[in-house]
């Protein structure tokens, strides 16, 4: 079997080459639902970020204890204990945000991302290099959800994380912060970003 | 194998159905463990911003926008009782959240947490009421999920405004365009049935007040 | 009269108003992905909405009857160990979120063998797809707004039972499965057309999609009209 990736390799793959959102479209439920203000998607980054770390240090830690039928089940309770704390904390320090994410921070549970990259790295590698994977992925995963909340509030309320930056004079698009908004911006950044990276494989080769 | 690091230790746990099931049992154990102590240590604080969220708005309704002025004026003791008041509508018995407001002691105000439905889902909202049941002192939008830009502006204080020092002897009705008449909402344009849904709430949690809230009927909430 | 009402108004709102794919953006991973074809849609639905019966079913018992504050089994469970007062007080709801999503693994479990035994041919055309509803945003989003709707609620008596629960899921599910056979039928048409190189694949679809909810927004409303008009609200 071929060589698995460094701590680095991880690490990097993760922010951009291989992004979850816009590569592997994975975890697209909460990439619409969040991004209608930068706050929140920035919540939901952090949310994920944490939930992704503790996760990925958990089953690294046993991964040579766990038999290959078994995996999904501690998964998914690891994560979901993960995730209900990060629930209350929010809940308990951060209210009115809570109460704006709503649903969608229990939704993580079923996030594809974390079960994807518990599967893929963690139950295979070491801790540092799981911790790795974990942070470059949450940090594409954020930058995914900033990109696309920028042009949504923006757009739409011509406010960034409330501060009005467009003169007032800007007829807000309103349709940006409804669910259509959240489909077009993401389909057109989506194809934005396969142009680029069409591009630039066109330049190499 | 799956990948080349030697093997741990534990690879006897890991061949035995036994071992499984003990890993399982203690993960089930630690992970109880970290939940029961989130539990007891944070469920007071959520329980306690779910109250302070309606509480910190509650001065400002029965005193107006000046309000915390007043909380501050030395030898004044300000006191906020929650409760509840069971009111019958439709043959169906309801239990309204309802804020009492005293003043050294005396009654300063009432203040009705009251619900229905919007354009787009719930709306919540608090009102103000005198001690008489007289006017309306104010009104605050809780929760809705009205049109961002149209209905939205149901939360704006400026429209709220036009709620307070309104009669409660008679419904308010909603009138389009600006007729300021004692009794008339003037509507959002745009955002007419937002504004309806939110008099219509009003108008039915004025009336069931005026019909039941007495001092008696208030049961205020146990103190854990 | 007024419980039929009721279900009527949470069908329509689960289906159709507030349509779980396109103005709650859950379940958007089987909408990319599954919608090529329309038979595949119409399976890929109808499995969800099976699955998320049975998971609000679940769901919807077990918050009920252990988990809420002063739930009655785990109250008589307590009260073995402790005074009937501290008992009456226990609140089993931070298990909520693993009970839920252990109760939709079961049910997915449950209606794979089903579909396994009684249809085999079809078991066969889904492939992998039936496990991975386990990790469908759809189920677990409709069983915490079951859950949102008997733990939050400030009136007990509003809180909801098993009838408006399973109404939620059945009609959450068939609004899911028209989103999803809608959109399969757009790309059957889609796969005909010329599509600039970019916009090929997910791109495309998500904004075909947008264009869905917006559709879908016409809706927006129905219910309060529904409601004003039966309460003669002016």
């Amino acid at each position: 079997m071929a060589d698995l990736p460094t701590s680095a390799e991880r690490f990097i793959q993760g922010v951009l080459p291989e992004n979850p959102v816009y590569r592997q479209l994975l975890g697209l439920c909460p990439t619409l639902a969040v991004t209608s203000g930068l706050k929140p998607a920035l919540t939901m980054s952090v949310a994920v970020a944490a939930v992704m770390l503790c996760a990925n240090v958990m089953v690294s830690l046993i991964r040579n204890l766990l038999r290959p039928h078994l995996r999904i089940v501690v998964f998914t309770l690891t994560i979901a204990t993960f995730v209900t704390v990060v629930d209350r904390v929010l809940a308990a320090y951060m209210y009115p945000m809570s109460k704006t994410l709503g649903p969608y921070i229990p939704l993580i549970i079923v996030n594809c991302i974390i079960i994807c990259r518990c599967e893929v790295c963690a139950s295979r590698q070491s801790v540092i290099t799981a911790s790795a994977d974990a942070l470059g992925q949450s940090l594409g995963f954020g930058f995914a959800l900033v990109s696309i909340a920028t042009v949504r509030e923006l757009l739409g309320t011509g406010a960034l994380a409330g501060i009005q930056v467009l003169p007032p004079a800007w007829p807000q698009w309103v349709i940006m912060v409804l669910p259509p908004g959240a489909f077009l911006t993401f389909g057109l950044l989506l194809a934005l970003v396969n142009w680029a990276d069409a591009a630039r494989k066109g330049k190499k080769g | 194998m799956e990948n080349g690091t030697p093997r741990r230790p534990g690879g006897g746990l890991k061949n035995s159905s036994l071992g499984q099931a003990w890993l399982v049992l203690l993960l089930a154990l630690v992970f109880g463990a970290v939940l029961a102590a989130v539990q007891t240590n944070l469920s007071r604080i959520i329980a306690a911003n779910k109250m302070n969220e309606t509480l910190d708005n509650v001065p400002a309704l029965v005193w107006g926008a000046g309000a915390t002025g007043r909380m501050a004026e030395p030898g004044r003791a300000v006191a906020i009782t929650a409760g509840t008041l069971d009111v019958t509508v439709d043959s169906k018995l309801k239990v309204i959240p309802v804020f009492q407001v005293t003043l050294d002691g005396a009654l300063a105000g009432w203040v009705v947490k009251a619900g229905g439905q919007g354009y787009a889902d719930k709306i919540e909202l608090l009102l103000g009421l005198d001690p008489a049941l007289d006017t309306i002192t104010g009104l605050f939008v809780l929760e809705q999920k009205e049109t961002p830009g149209l209905g939205n502006k149901i939360t704006e204080a400026g429209w709220r405004r036009q709620f307070s020092g309104q009669k409660t002897h008679s419904p308010l009705v909603v009138q389009k365009g600006r007729i300021a008449a004692s009794g008339g909402i003037d509507a959002i344009a745009g955002a007419t049935i937002s504004s309806r849904s939110v008099t219509h709430i009003v108008n039915q949690a004025v009336s069931a007040a005026r019909a039941n809230l007495t001092t008696d009927a208030f049961r205020p909430l146990e103190r854990q | 009269m007024d419980y039929v009402f009721d279900i009527f108004l949470i069908s329509i709102s689960a289906a159709l108003i507030n349509n779980f794919v396109l103005y709650y953006f859950v379940g958007i991973c089987p909408f990319i992905g599954v919608s090529r074809q329309v038979d595949m849609a119409l399976g890929m639905g109808g499995a969800v909405t099976f699955v998320m019966t049975i998971a609000v079913l679940i769901s919807w018992s077990i918050t009920t009857f252990v988990l809420m504050p002063g739930a009655p089994i785990s109250r008589w469970v307590a009260s073995f160990f402790v005074s009937p007062d501290q008992a009456a007080a226990i609140d089993l709801t931070i298990l909520t979120y693993i009970v839920y999503i252990f109760s939709i693994a079961s049910s997915v479990q449950f209606v794979e063998m089903y579909v396994r035994k009684f249809y085999p041919p079809l078991y066969k055309s889904f492939g992998v797809f039936l496990p991975l509803i386990t990790t469908n945003c759809a189920i677990l989003f409709a069983c915490l707004t079951v859950m949102s709707h008997i733990v939050g609620v400030d009136n007990p008596s509003e809180a909801w039972d098993l009838g408006r629960a399973l109404a939620l899921g059945i009609f959450g599910g068939l609004g899911f499965t028209i989103a999803i056979v809608i959109m399969a039928g757009i790309r059957e048409e889609l796969d005909l057309c010329d599509i600039p190189g970019p916009f090929k694949g997910a791109a495309i679809t998500l904004i075909v999609g947008g264009i869905l909810a917006m559709a879908f927004m016409g809706f927006a409303g129905v219910d309060s009209g529904i409601r004003a008009a039966l309460n003669g609200m002016p």
